[in-house]
């Protein structure tokens, strides 16, 4: 098997992190469960997916996640953090 | 934080978007609404996943998953499973087209290692040998 290039939308960028994604947009203060926007925001929706597949071909090092803000999302949300060792 | 030691599988993307076709795998717990719902009472988590076609109507996909709020994807699926997006991209010529699969899958599990080596190579396969996707857009809930 050759592979196949893959970019991941996270709104959980420390814990995806973790995993070193190849290719990664964490859309700012974007909530769970809204990876692409707000329901019915169609422009916004297509805006974040088309800067992922962007990502595809741009020399992005892989493990790196790339943070793009989104002014017309609205109230931004605090993501998930990772828990550090003691 | 604790990062994975594993290689980055990273594989280049060599095509211009314009010529490409994509497919969506999302953790989201997105499938159809005949398709068999994941099991949520298994506390361990699904294993499984779900193809869903390319021509799906956007109406038929629902959410079984319970470890986030996905009010906001039953009212508009696009927003973890952008389906309706990826079309409306091709439309406009910014991709080709879409593949002739797409996966979803329940992104919660205790099996951590049955999920590494099992569903996500069989998800990969599959994805590699019948959907001619060019790239593949992940997301999760």
């Amino acid at each position: 098997m050759k592979g196949i290039p893959t970019v991941l939308i996270t709104v959980s960028p420390e814990v995806s992190a973790q995993m070193r994604p190849p290719r990664a947009l964490y859309p700012k203060g974007f909530k769970i469960g809204n990876s692409l926007g707000r329901p019915g925001m169609r422009d916004l929706q297509k805006k974040v997916l088309r800067n992922a597949l962007e990502l595809l071909g741009k020399n992005t090092r892989p493990g790196e996640i790339i943070t793009i803000e989104y002014q017309e999302y609205g109230e931004q949300y605090e993501p998930p953090h990772v828990k550090k060792p003691a | 934080m604790t990062i994975s030691r594993k290689c980055v599988p990273f594989t280049p993307f060599e095509r211009e978007l314009s010529k490409s076709t994509i497919a969506i795998v999302t953790a989201g717990g997105v499938h159809l609404r005949d398709q068999e719902p994941f099991n949520i009472a298994d506390e361990l988590g699904d294993l499984g996943y779900r193809e869903i076609p390319p021509d799906v109507n956007s109406s038929q996909l629902m959410v079984t998953h319970h470890h986030y709020d996905h009010s906001d994807a039953d009212n508009d699926i696009n927003v973890v499973f952008p389906i309706d997006v990826l079309r409306d991209l091709a439309a406009e010529g910014f991709i080709v087209g879409l593949a002739r699969k797409h996966i979803g899958y329940m992104g919660y599990t205790m099996q951590l290692k049955a999920m590494y080596e099992g569903t996500a190579r069989e998800i990969a396969n599959d994805i590699d040998k019948g959907s001619r996707a060019d790239a593949v857009v992940l997301t999760g809930g």
